[in-house]
Protein backbone atom coordinates (compact mmCIF):
# COMPACT_ATOMS: atom_id res chain seq x y z
CA UNK A 1 0.00 0.00 0.00
CA UNK A 2 3.06 2.13 0.71
CA UNK A 3 4.47 1.97 -2.67
CA UNK A 4 0.89 2.22 -4.24
CA UNK A 5 0.49 5.93 -2.57
CA UNK A 6 4.07 6.42 -3.60
CA UNK A 7 3.71 5.65 -6.98
CA UNK A 8 0.23 7.21 -7.51
CA UNK A 9 1.81 10.31 -6.02
CA UNK A 10 4.73 10.04 -8.40
CA UNK A 11 2.68 10.42 -11.42
CA UNK A 12 0.16 13.33 -10.28
CA UNK A 13 1.86 15.50 -12.65
CA UNK A 14 1.75 13.42 -15.37
CA UNK A 15 -1.79 12.04 -15.00
CA UNK A 16 -3.13 16.03 -14.63
CA UNK A 17 -0.75 16.99 -17.78
CA UNK A 18 -2.06 14.35 -19.97
CA UNK A 19 -5.52 15.03 -19.06
CA UNK A 20 -5.67 18.56 -19.60
CA UNK A 21 -4.21 18.30 -23.05
CA UNK A 22 -5.60 15.63 -24.45
CA UNK A 23 -9.39 17.11 -23.04
CA UNK A 24 -7.98 20.75 -24.81
CA UNK A 25 -7.50 18.41 -27.48
CA UNK A 26 -10.93 16.82 -27.67
CA UNK A 27 -12.47 20.40 -27.13
CA UNK A 28 -10.81 22.02 -30.23
CA UNK A 29 -11.02 18.76 -32.38
CA UNK A 30 -14.54 18.90 -31.62
CA UNK A 31 -15.15 22.67 -31.92
CA UNK A 32 -14.50 22.01 -35.50
CA UNK A 33 -17.28 19.79 -36.07
CA UNK A 34 -20.28 22.28 -36.84
CA UNK A 35 -18.07 24.31 -39.26
CA UNK A 36 -16.70 21.27 -40.78
CA UNK A 37 -20.06 19.71 -41.33
CA UNK A 38 -21.34 23.45 -42.83
CA UNK A 39 -17.92 22.73 -45.45
CA UNK A 40 -19.87 20.02 -46.75
CA UNK A 41 -17.27 17.62 -45.83
CA UNK A 42 -19.45 14.33 -46.11
CA UNK A 43 -19.83 14.93 -49.79
CA UNK A 44 -16.05 14.92 -50.37
CA UNK A 45 -15.07 12.53 -53.25
CA UNK A 46 -12.81 10.05 -52.55
CA UNK A 47 -14.02 7.42 -54.66
CA UNK A 48 -10.97 7.20 -56.62
CA UNK A 49 -9.33 6.11 -53.59
CA UNK A 50 -9.21 1.83 -52.95
CA UNK A 51 -11.94 0.67 -50.55
CA UNK A 52 -9.60 -1.35 -49.17
CA UNK A 53 -6.98 2.02 -48.68
CA UNK A 54 -9.94 3.78 -47.42
CA UNK A 55 -11.34 1.16 -44.84
CA UNK A 56 -7.83 0.93 -43.05
CA UNK A 57 -8.02 4.75 -42.64
CA UNK A 58 -11.29 4.32 -41.31
CA UNK A 59 -12.44 7.02 -44.12
CA UNK A 60 -14.78 4.25 -45.91
CA UNK A 61 -18.06 6.26 -44.86
CA UNK A 62 -17.70 9.87 -45.67
CA UNK A 63 -21.52 10.16 -45.25
CA UNK A 64 -20.86 9.78 -41.06
CA UNK A 65 -18.89 12.98 -41.33
CA UNK A 66 -22.35 14.98 -41.35
CA UNK A 67 -22.90 13.55 -37.79
CA UNK A 68 -21.29 14.12 -34.35
CA UNK A 69 -20.70 10.81 -33.98
CA UNK A 70 -19.19 10.05 -37.46
CA UNK A 71 -16.56 13.19 -36.98
CA UNK A 72 -15.63 12.09 -33.81
CA UNK A 73 -14.98 8.44 -34.47
CA UNK A 74 -12.51 9.59 -37.01
CA UNK A 75 -11.12 12.38 -35.37
CA UNK A 76 -10.49 10.40 -32.05
CA UNK A 77 -8.71 7.87 -33.49
CA UNK A 78 -5.59 9.54 -33.43
CA UNK A 79 -6.20 10.58 -29.44
CA UNK A 80 -6.82 6.84 -28.71
CA UNK A 81 -3.21 6.10 -30.37
CA UNK A 82 -1.77 9.28 -28.28
CA UNK A 83 -4.01 6.98 -24.98
CA UNK A 84 -1.89 3.90 -25.99
CA UNK A 85 1.08 5.64 -25.99
CA UNK A 86 0.14 7.23 -22.62
CA UNK A 87 -0.53 3.74 -21.44
CA UNK A 88 2.56 2.02 -23.07
CA UNK A 89 5.20 4.68 -21.29
CA UNK A 90 3.20 4.26 -17.83
CA UNK A 91 4.46 0.65 -18.13
CA UNK A 92 7.75 0.91 -19.87
CA UNK A 93 8.93 3.45 -17.52
CA UNK A 94 7.52 1.71 -13.82
CA UNK A 95 9.82 -0.60 -13.35
CA UNK A 96 12.74 0.95 -15.30
CA UNK A 97 12.74 3.94 -14.14
CA UNK A 98 13.55 2.59 -10.45
CA UNK A 99 16.60 1.00 -11.67
CA UNK A 100 17.73 4.12 -14.00
CA UNK A 101 17.39 6.65 -11.01
CA UNK A 102 18.77 3.74 -8.72
CA UNK A 103 15.73 4.38 -6.30
CA UNK A 104 15.75 0.50 -6.48
CA UNK A 105 18.28 0.30 -3.80
CA UNK A 106 15.59 2.17 -1.53
CA UNK A 107 13.11 0.34 -2.19
CA UNK A 108 15.00 -3.18 -2.73
CA UNK A 109 15.96 -2.44 1.29
CA UNK A 110 12.52 -2.03 2.41
CA UNK A 111 10.52 -5.63 3.90
CA UNK A 112 8.33 -5.38 0.25
CA UNK A 113 8.77 -8.65 -1.78
CA UNK A 114 8.87 -8.45 -5.69
CA UNK A 115 5.99 -9.41 -6.12
CA UNK A 116 4.48 -6.85 -4.08
CA UNK A 117 6.39 -3.92 -5.73
CA UNK A 118 5.23 -5.14 -9.24
CA UNK A 119 1.39 -5.57 -8.13
CA UNK A 120 1.63 -2.02 -6.36
CA UNK A 121 3.30 -0.60 -9.34
CA UNK A 122 0.73 -2.30 -11.48
CA UNK A 123 -2.74 -1.18 -9.59
CA UNK A 124 -1.26 2.27 -9.29
CA UNK A 125 -0.61 2.82 -12.90
CA UNK A 126 -3.77 1.32 -13.28
CA UNK A 127 -5.23 3.60 -11.55
CA UNK A 128 -3.43 6.12 -13.25
CA UNK A 129 -4.39 5.14 -16.29
CA UNK A 130 -8.25 4.56 -15.49
CA UNK A 131 -8.79 8.28 -14.12
CA UNK A 132 -7.04 9.52 -16.98
CA UNK A 133 -8.89 7.87 -19.41
CA UNK A 134 -12.51 8.12 -17.65
CA UNK A 135 -11.99 11.91 -17.33
CA UNK A 136 -11.41 12.26 -21.05
CA UNK A 137 -14.26 9.88 -21.89
CA UNK A 138 -16.40 12.31 -19.34
CA UNK A 139 -14.79 15.49 -21.27
CA UNK A 140 -15.16 13.98 -24.66
CA UNK A 141 -19.06 13.01 -24.23
CA UNK A 142 -19.72 17.02 -22.64
CA UNK A 143 -18.18 18.03 -25.44
CA UNK A 144 -19.95 16.11 -27.78
CA UNK A 145 -23.16 17.09 -26.24
CA UNK A 146 -22.10 20.78 -26.63
CA UNK A 147 -21.43 20.55 -30.50
CA UNK A 148 -23.53 17.49 -31.63
CA UNK A 149 -26.01 18.22 -34.77
CA UNK A 150 -29.82 19.19 -33.85
CA UNK A 151 -31.42 15.68 -33.84
CA UNK A 152 -28.67 13.20 -32.80
CA UNK A 153 -29.77 11.42 -30.14
CA UNK A 154 -28.16 11.62 -26.46
CA UNK A 155 -29.08 8.03 -25.65
CA UNK A 156 -27.51 6.47 -28.52
CA UNK A 157 -24.40 8.86 -27.88
CA UNK A 158 -24.02 7.73 -24.57
CA UNK A 159 -24.26 4.29 -25.34
CA UNK A 160 -21.40 4.74 -27.77
CA UNK A 161 -19.04 6.12 -25.49
CA UNK A 162 -19.98 3.69 -22.90
CA UNK A 163 -18.97 1.26 -25.13
CA UNK A 164 -15.43 3.25 -26.06
CA UNK A 165 -14.85 3.89 -22.32
CA UNK A 166 -15.04 0.37 -22.11
CA UNK A 167 -13.10 -0.93 -25.10
CA UNK A 168 -10.60 2.14 -24.67
CA UNK A 169 -10.00 0.59 -20.97
CA UNK A 170 -9.17 -2.52 -22.08
CA UNK A 171 -6.86 -1.46 -24.93
CA UNK A 172 -4.73 0.59 -22.51
CA UNK A 173 -4.69 -1.70 -19.81
CA UNK A 174 -3.35 -4.40 -22.34
CA UNK A 175 -0.75 -1.49 -23.93
CA UNK A 176 0.26 -1.12 -20.04
CA UNK A 177 0.71 -4.79 -19.13
CA UNK A 178 3.27 -4.84 -22.42
CA UNK A 179 4.85 -2.13 -21.07
CA UNK A 180 5.38 -3.79 -17.88
CA UNK A 181 6.41 -6.79 -19.36
CA UNK A 182 8.78 -4.69 -21.16
CA UNK A 183 9.95 -2.61 -18.04
CA UNK A 184 10.58 -5.56 -16.39
CA UNK A 185 13.71 -6.74 -18.80
CA UNK A 186 15.15 -3.49 -18.84
CA UNK A 187 17.58 -2.08 -16.55
CA UNK A 188 17.35 1.62 -17.55
CA UNK A 189 14.16 3.78 -18.53
CA UNK A 190 16.08 5.45 -21.48
CA UNK A 191 14.39 3.20 -24.01
CA UNK A 192 11.45 3.23 -22.55
CA UNK A 193 9.84 6.44 -24.70
CA UNK A 194 10.89 4.95 -27.82
CA UNK A 195 9.65 1.51 -27.07
CA UNK A 196 6.31 3.07 -25.96
CA UNK A 197 6.38 4.46 -29.27
CA UNK A 198 7.57 1.73 -31.29
CA UNK A 199 4.87 -0.59 -29.35
CA UNK A 200 2.31 1.73 -30.39
CA UNK A 201 2.94 2.43 -34.17
CA UNK A 202 4.11 -0.49 -34.82
CA UNK A 203 0.84 -2.54 -33.65
CA UNK A 204 -1.37 0.15 -35.16
CA UNK A 205 0.45 -0.17 -38.63
CA UNK A 206 -0.49 -3.94 -38.31
CA UNK A 207 -3.85 -3.32 -38.06
CA UNK A 208 -3.67 -0.88 -41.26
CA UNK A 209 -1.98 -3.69 -42.90
CA UNK A 210 -4.71 -6.34 -41.40
CA UNK A 211 -7.17 -4.26 -43.25
CA UNK A 212 -5.56 -3.21 -46.40
CA UNK A 213 -5.83 -7.27 -47.36
CA UNK A 214 -8.10 -9.71 -46.44
CA UNK A 215 -4.98 -12.47 -46.47
CA UNK A 216 -3.56 -10.50 -43.41
CA UNK A 217 -6.69 -9.45 -41.92
CA UNK A 218 -5.40 -11.93 -38.85
CA UNK A 219 -2.84 -8.90 -38.21
CA UNK A 220 -6.02 -6.60 -36.56
CA UNK A 221 -5.80 -9.25 -33.64
CA UNK A 222 -2.13 -7.79 -32.98
CA UNK A 223 -3.66 -3.90 -32.97
CA UNK A 224 -5.11 -3.14 -29.43
CA UNK A 225 -5.96 0.15 -31.36
CA UNK A 226 -7.98 -1.35 -33.61
CA UNK A 227 -10.27 -2.92 -29.99
CA UNK A 228 -11.08 0.62 -29.40
CA UNK A 229 -11.31 2.72 -32.55
CA UNK A 230 -14.59 5.04 -32.29
CA UNK A 231 -15.46 4.77 -35.43
CA UNK A 232 -15.76 1.03 -35.23
CA UNK A 233 -17.21 1.12 -31.86
CA UNK A 234 -20.01 3.46 -33.15
CA UNK A 235 -21.04 2.08 -36.15
CA UNK A 236 -20.62 -1.87 -35.20
CA UNK A 237 -20.23 -1.87 -31.02
CA UNK A 238 -18.21 -3.74 -29.15
CA UNK A 239 -15.87 -6.39 -31.30
CA UNK A 240 -15.49 -9.16 -28.75
CA UNK A 241 -12.97 -11.11 -30.68
CA UNK A 242 -10.82 -7.91 -30.57
CA UNK A 243 -11.33 -7.30 -26.73
CA UNK A 244 -10.52 -11.26 -25.59
CA UNK A 245 -7.53 -11.24 -27.61
CA UNK A 246 -6.46 -7.97 -25.68
CA UNK A 247 -7.37 -9.52 -22.21
CA UNK A 248 -5.37 -12.44 -22.90
CA UNK A 249 -2.35 -10.27 -24.15
CA UNK A 250 -2.66 -8.78 -20.69
CA UNK A 251 -2.95 -11.44 -18.66
CA UNK A 252 0.40 -13.08 -20.34
CA UNK A 253 1.87 -9.82 -20.02
CA UNK A 254 1.16 -10.00 -16.25
CA UNK A 255 2.06 -13.50 -15.71
CA UNK A 256 5.10 -13.10 -17.45
CA UNK A 257 6.29 -9.73 -15.40
CA UNK A 258 5.69 -11.42 -12.39
CA UNK A 259 7.94 -14.24 -13.33
CA UNK A 260 10.77 -12.44 -14.64
CA UNK A 261 10.65 -9.48 -12.56
CA UNK A 262 10.93 -12.22 -9.33
CA UNK A 263 14.41 -13.43 -11.15
CA UNK A 264 15.84 -10.26 -11.77
CA UNK A 265 19.36 -9.19 -10.87
CA UNK A 266 20.37 -5.44 -9.66
CA UNK A 267 22.90 -4.40 -12.34
CA UNK A 268 25.82 -3.40 -10.53
CA UNK B 1 23.55 -16.05 17.41
CA UNK B 2 25.25 -15.35 14.04
CA UNK B 3 23.22 -12.09 12.71
CA UNK B 4 24.98 -12.94 8.99
CA UNK B 5 26.33 -16.35 8.27
CA UNK B 6 27.26 -16.72 4.88
CA UNK B 7 28.32 -20.11 3.10
CA UNK B 8 30.53 -20.55 0.26
CA UNK B 9 28.64 -17.71 -1.86
CA UNK B 10 29.57 -17.10 -5.27
CA UNK B 11 28.26 -14.71 -7.80
CA UNK B 12 29.07 -14.95 -11.67
CA UNK B 13 28.91 -12.35 -14.00
CA UNK B 14 29.33 -14.52 -17.33
CA UNK B 15 32.46 -16.41 -16.45
CA UNK B 16 33.71 -13.34 -14.18
CA UNK B 17 33.61 -14.79 -10.93
CA UNK B 18 33.13 -11.41 -9.09
CA UNK B 19 32.94 -13.39 -5.47
CA UNK B 20 33.62 -16.96 -5.32
CA UNK B 21 33.23 -19.36 -2.69
CA UNK B 22 33.41 -16.66 0.37
CA UNK B 23 32.16 -17.81 4.13
CA UNK B 24 31.85 -15.83 6.59
CA UNK B 25 30.16 -15.10 10.10
CA UNK B 26 29.37 -11.64 11.85
CA UNK B 27 27.88 -12.99 15.36
CA UNK B 28 25.40 -10.47 17.09
CA UNK B 29 26.61 -7.04 18.62
CA UNK B 30 29.32 -7.29 16.66
CA UNK B 31 30.70 -4.11 15.05
CA UNK B 32 31.96 -5.83 11.85
CA UNK B 33 34.28 -4.28 8.95
CA UNK B 34 34.40 -5.49 5.56
CA UNK B 35 37.17 -3.89 3.61
CA UNK B 36 39.10 -4.15 0.14
CA UNK B 37 39.86 -2.61 -2.58
CA UNK B 38 37.85 -1.09 -5.66
CA UNK B 39 36.37 -4.46 -7.45
CA UNK B 40 37.54 -6.52 -5.04
CA UNK B 41 33.35 -7.69 -4.89
CA UNK B 42 32.63 -5.37 -1.23
CA UNK B 43 29.40 -4.19 -2.51
CA UNK B 44 28.29 -7.66 -4.90
CA UNK B 45 28.88 -9.57 -1.43
CA UNK B 46 26.79 -6.90 0.22
CA UNK B 47 24.28 -7.03 -2.89
CA UNK B 48 24.06 -10.77 -2.51
CA UNK B 49 23.68 -10.72 1.40
CA UNK B 50 20.21 -8.29 1.05
CA UNK B 51 18.78 -10.37 -1.84
CA UNK B 52 19.37 -7.42 -4.24
CA UNK B 53 21.14 -10.02 -6.90
CA UNK B 54 21.23 -13.77 -6.80
CA UNK B 55 23.86 -15.55 -6.13
CA UNK B 56 25.17 -18.42 -8.17
CA UNK B 57 25.92 -20.79 -5.38
CA UNK B 58 26.33 -21.23 -1.35
CA UNK B 59 23.75 -20.41 1.31
CA UNK B 60 22.83 -16.77 3.45
CA UNK B 61 21.04 -16.99 6.71
CA UNK B 62 20.08 -13.31 7.57
CA UNK B 63 19.32 -13.30 11.83
CA UNK B 64 19.26 -16.84 11.50
CA UNK B 65 16.26 -17.14 8.64
CA UNK B 66 17.31 -18.86 5.05
CA UNK B 67 17.48 -16.17 2.48
CA UNK B 68 15.94 -15.19 0.09
CA UNK B 69 13.24 -17.26 1.65
CA UNK B 70 12.67 -14.92 4.67
CA UNK B 71 13.25 -11.57 3.04
CA UNK B 72 10.49 -9.48 3.47
CA UNK B 73 10.40 -10.79 7.58
CA UNK B 74 14.47 -10.20 7.62
CA UNK B 75 13.76 -6.76 6.40
CA UNK B 76 12.05 -5.43 8.77
CA UNK B 77 14.78 -6.10 10.60
CA UNK B 78 17.89 -4.46 8.56
CA UNK B 79 18.75 -0.89 7.95
CA UNK B 80 21.09 -0.26 5.10
CA UNK B 81 22.99 2.82 4.25
CA UNK B 82 23.72 2.43 0.21
CA UNK B 83 27.03 4.28 -0.50
CA UNK B 84 25.60 5.99 -3.66
CA UNK B 85 22.06 7.65 -2.26
CA UNK B 86 19.73 7.35 -4.50
CA UNK B 87 16.40 8.24 -3.13
CA UNK B 88 13.43 10.01 -4.45
CA UNK B 89 14.52 13.38 -5.68
CA UNK B 90 10.49 14.55 -5.84
CA UNK B 91 10.28 13.80 -2.42
CA UNK B 92 10.78 15.79 0.67
CA UNK B 93 12.77 13.90 3.47
CA UNK B 94 9.97 14.34 6.44
CA UNK B 95 7.83 12.29 3.51
CA UNK B 96 11.19 9.77 2.60
CA UNK B 97 11.25 8.97 6.42
CA UNK B 98 7.23 8.71 6.57
CA UNK B 99 7.19 6.32 3.52
CA UNK B 100 10.01 4.17 5.24
CA UNK B 101 8.13 3.96 8.47
CA UNK B 102 4.89 3.09 6.62
CA UNK B 103 6.94 0.27 5.01
CA UNK B 104 7.81 -1.29 8.60
CA UNK B 105 4.25 -0.43 9.29
CA UNK B 106 5.65 1.90 12.54
CA UNK B 107 4.45 5.21 13.67
CA UNK B 108 7.03 8.52 13.69
CA UNK B 109 8.36 9.06 17.28
CA UNK B 110 8.54 12.74 17.04
CA UNK B 111 10.89 13.05 19.22
CA UNK B 112 12.95 10.68 17.95
CA UNK B 113 13.02 11.99 14.60
CA UNK B 114 13.92 15.62 16.34
CA UNK B 115 17.30 13.91 17.80
CA UNK B 116 18.91 12.70 14.55
CA UNK B 117 17.19 15.81 12.82
CA UNK B 118 19.34 17.89 15.30
CA UNK B 119 22.33 15.59 15.78
CA UNK B 120 22.62 15.47 11.65
CA UNK B 121 21.74 18.66 11.15
CA UNK B 122 19.30 17.39 8.60
CA UNK B 123 16.07 19.96 7.29
CA UNK B 124 13.16 17.97 6.87
CA UNK B 125 10.87 20.45 4.52
CA UNK B 126 13.90 20.21 1.93
CA UNK B 127 13.43 18.43 -0.70
CA UNK B 128 15.62 15.24 -1.36
CA UNK B 129 16.92 15.89 -4.85
CA UNK B 130 18.12 19.58 -3.63
CA UNK B 131 20.37 17.75 -0.63
CA UNK B 132 23.83 17.75 -0.80
CA UNK B 133 25.95 14.12 -1.32
CA UNK B 134 26.88 14.79 2.31
CA UNK B 135 23.34 16.07 3.31
CA UNK B 136 21.53 12.81 1.26
CA UNK B 137 23.69 10.59 2.96
CA UNK B 138 22.54 11.99 6.40
CA UNK B 139 19.36 11.29 5.52
CA UNK B 140 20.04 7.68 3.97
CA UNK B 141 21.42 7.23 7.61
CA UNK B 142 17.93 8.62 9.35
CA UNK B 143 16.10 6.08 7.11
CA UNK B 144 18.38 3.20 8.04
CA UNK B 145 18.03 3.91 11.89
CA UNK B 146 14.69 5.10 12.38
CA UNK B 147 12.93 1.64 12.25
CA UNK B 148 15.19 0.31 14.85
CA UNK B 149 16.81 -2.45 12.90
CA UNK B 150 18.73 -5.31 14.60
CA UNK B 151 21.43 -5.48 12.07
CA UNK B 152 22.81 -2.23 10.21
CA UNK B 153 24.20 -2.34 7.12
CA UNK B 154 26.37 0.48 5.74
CA UNK B 155 28.14 0.45 2.44
CA UNK B 156 30.74 3.51 2.14
CA UNK B 157 28.48 5.74 5.08
CA UNK B 158 30.98 8.58 5.60
CA UNK B 159 31.53 9.43 1.48
CA UNK B 160 30.78 13.29 1.86
CA UNK B 161 30.31 13.50 5.00
CA UNK B 162 32.44 16.72 6.53
CA UNK B 163 34.59 15.26 9.73
CA UNK B 164 32.24 16.84 12.68
CA UNK B 165 29.35 14.76 11.32
CA UNK B 166 31.46 11.87 10.16
CA UNK B 167 32.44 11.75 14.54
CA UNK B 168 28.87 12.18 15.32
CA UNK B 169 27.80 8.87 13.12
CA UNK B 170 30.37 6.73 14.13
CA UNK B 171 29.50 7.68 18.35
CA UNK B 172 25.65 7.10 17.31
CA UNK B 173 26.49 3.31 15.38
CA UNK B 174 28.57 2.71 18.56
CA UNK B 175 25.50 3.58 20.82
CA UNK B 176 23.35 1.28 18.81
CA UNK B 177 26.24 -1.23 19.17
CA UNK B 178 26.31 -0.71 22.53
CA UNK B 179 22.43 -1.38 22.20
CA UNK B 180 22.30 -4.34 20.36
CA UNK B 181 22.52 -3.76 17.40
CA UNK B 182 25.00 -5.29 14.83
CA UNK B 183 26.72 -3.31 12.53
CA UNK B 184 28.07 -4.11 9.12
CA UNK B 185 30.54 -1.83 7.63
CA UNK B 186 32.08 -1.85 4.11
CA UNK B 187 34.59 1.37 4.00
CA UNK B 188 37.59 2.14 2.23
CA UNK B 189 38.61 3.95 5.30
CA UNK B 190 41.24 1.86 7.57
CA UNK B 191 41.37 3.94 10.09
CA UNK B 192 37.80 4.35 10.64
CA UNK B 193 37.75 0.93 11.17
CA UNK B 194 40.37 0.08 13.39
CA UNK B 195 39.04 2.79 15.45
CA UNK B 196 35.54 1.49 15.50
CA UNK B 197 35.20 -2.33 14.52
CA UNK B 198 36.08 -5.49 16.87
CA UNK B 199 36.35 -7.97 13.84
CA UNK B 200 37.17 -7.08 10.50
CA UNK B 201 37.52 -9.25 6.80
CA UNK B 202 39.39 -8.59 4.18
CA UNK B 203 38.28 -9.05 0.76
CA UNK B 204 40.35 -9.50 -2.39
CA UNK B 205 39.43 -10.05 -6.16
CA UNK B 206 36.33 -11.78 -4.98
CA UNK B 207 38.22 -14.30 -1.99
CA UNK B 208 37.82 -13.71 1.64
CA UNK B 209 41.59 -13.42 2.54
CA UNK B 210 41.45 -12.82 5.99
CA UNK B 211 39.30 -12.20 9.49
CA UNK B 212 40.79 -11.03 12.14
CA UNK B 213 39.47 -9.89 15.48
CA UNK B 214 41.11 -6.03 16.18
CA UNK B 215 40.38 -6.67 19.90
CA UNK B 216 42.75 -9.51 20.41
CA UNK B 217 44.67 -7.86 18.00
CA UNK B 218 48.47 -7.58 19.51
CA UNK B 219 49.47 -3.97 19.76
CA UNK B 220 52.95 -4.47 20.60
CA UNK B 221 53.77 -5.57 17.64
CA UNK B 222 56.30 -2.55 15.33
CA UNK B 223 56.94 -2.44 11.87
CA UNK B 224 60.34 -1.24 11.62
CA UNK B 225 61.59 0.03 8.27
CA UNK B 226 65.23 0.60 7.17
CA UNK B 227 66.43 2.42 4.14
CA UNK B 228 69.70 2.88 2.93
CA UNK B 229 72.58 0.67 0.56
CA UNK B 230 73.57 -1.63 3.20
CA UNK B 231 71.22 -3.41 5.05
CA UNK B 232 71.43 -5.07 7.98
CA UNK B 233 69.51 -7.82 7.51
CA UNK B 234 71.79 -10.29 9.29
CA UNK B 235 71.52 -8.17 12.84
CA UNK B 236 67.78 -7.29 12.32
CA UNK B 237 66.88 -11.23 12.02
CA UNK B 238 69.51 -11.84 15.55
CA UNK B 239 67.44 -9.72 17.28
CA UNK B 240 64.40 -11.51 16.47
CA UNK B 241 63.06 -9.10 13.80
CA UNK B 242 60.95 -10.83 10.79
CA UNK B 243 61.64 -9.76 7.41
CA UNK B 244 58.21 -8.76 5.68
CA UNK B 245 59.24 -7.08 2.11
CA UNK B 246 62.49 -6.34 0.83
CA UNK B 247 63.60 -4.19 -2.05
CA UNK B 248 66.18 -2.01 -3.21
CA UNK B 249 67.63 -0.29 -0.24
CA UNK B 250 64.32 -1.06 1.48
CA UNK B 251 63.55 -3.11 4.23
CA UNK B 252 60.36 -3.94 6.37
CA UNK B 253 60.50 -6.34 9.32
CA UNK B 254 58.02 -6.79 12.31
CA UNK B 255 59.52 -7.26 15.58
CA UNK B 256 57.79 -7.57 19.06
CA UNK B 257 60.34 -8.19 21.43
CA UNK B 258 61.74 -5.66 23.69
CA UNK B 259 62.07 -2.20 22.56
CA UNK B 260 65.33 -1.31 24.54
CA UNK B 261 67.14 -4.51 22.36
CA UNK B 262 65.47 -2.70 19.01
CA UNK B 263 66.66 0.55 19.40
CA UNK B 264 69.83 -0.46 20.59
CA UNK B 265 70.44 -2.31 17.81
CA UNK B 266 69.11 0.89 16.03
CA UNK B 267 71.68 3.52 17.05
CA UNK B 268 74.62 0.80 16.21
CA UNK B 269 73.27 0.62 12.57
CA UNK B 270 72.02 4.20 12.37
CA UNK B 271 75.16 5.44 10.96
CA UNK B 272 74.91 3.12 7.66
CA UNK B 273 71.26 4.07 6.92
CA UNK B 274 69.85 6.74 5.35
CA UNK B 275 66.51 6.65 7.27
CA UNK B 276 64.77 4.47 9.85
CA UNK B 277 60.79 5.00 10.92
CA UNK B 278 59.24 2.58 13.48
CA UNK B 279 55.51 2.16 13.97
CA UNK B 280 53.04 0.64 15.82
CA UNK B 281 51.32 -2.20 13.23
CA UNK B 282 48.16 -0.66 12.39
CA UNK B 283 45.10 -2.23 9.96
CA UNK B 284 46.67 -0.94 6.81
CA UNK B 285 50.06 -2.93 7.58
CA UNK B 286 47.87 -5.78 8.38
CA UNK B 287 45.61 -5.48 5.47
CA UNK B 288 49.07 -4.51 2.78
CA UNK B 289 50.89 -7.67 4.18
CA UNK B 290 47.80 -9.87 3.77
CA UNK B 291 47.25 -8.87 0.05
CA UNK B 292 51.23 -9.33 -0.36
CA UNK B 293 51.10 -12.44 1.09
CA UNK B 294 47.86 -13.55 -0.77
CA UNK B 295 49.99 -11.96 -3.68
CA UNK B 296 53.37 -14.08 -2.80
CA UNK B 297 51.47 -17.25 -2.65
CA UNK B 298 49.85 -16.91 -6.67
Amino acid sequence: MTLFRLECKTHTKTLLIWTIVVALLTLGLVSLFPAMKDMGLQQMDLKSMPKEMLKAFNLSDMAAFATIKGYFGYEFQYVMIATGIFAAMLGTNALSREESEGTITYLYAQPISRASIVSSKMLANALIYSLYWVVSMVVAFLVCLIFKESGASVSDLFKGFSQLTFTGWIMGLTFLGVGFLLSSLLSSNKSATSLSLGLVFLTFILGVVGKLKDTFKTLVYFSPVDTALPSAIFKSGIQWNYVWTDLIVLVLSVLLTFWIYRRKDLKA
Amino acid sequence: MPVIELNNISKYFGKFAAVKELSLVVEEGEFFGFIGPNGAGKSTTMNMILNFIKRNGGSVKLLGQDMPGADVVVKKKIGYVPSDVRFYPQLRVHDLIRYTLDFHHMKEDKQELEHYCELFEVDLKKKFGDLSLGNKKKVAVICAMIHHPELLILDEPTNGLDPLMHARLFRLMKEKQEQGTTVFLSSHNLKEVEDYCSKVAFIKAGHLIGVEDLTAINKNVKIITLKGENLPLDQMKTIGAELIKQGKNEARFSYEKELPLLFQTLSHMAHGLDDVTVDNRDLEEQFMSMYENQEAAR
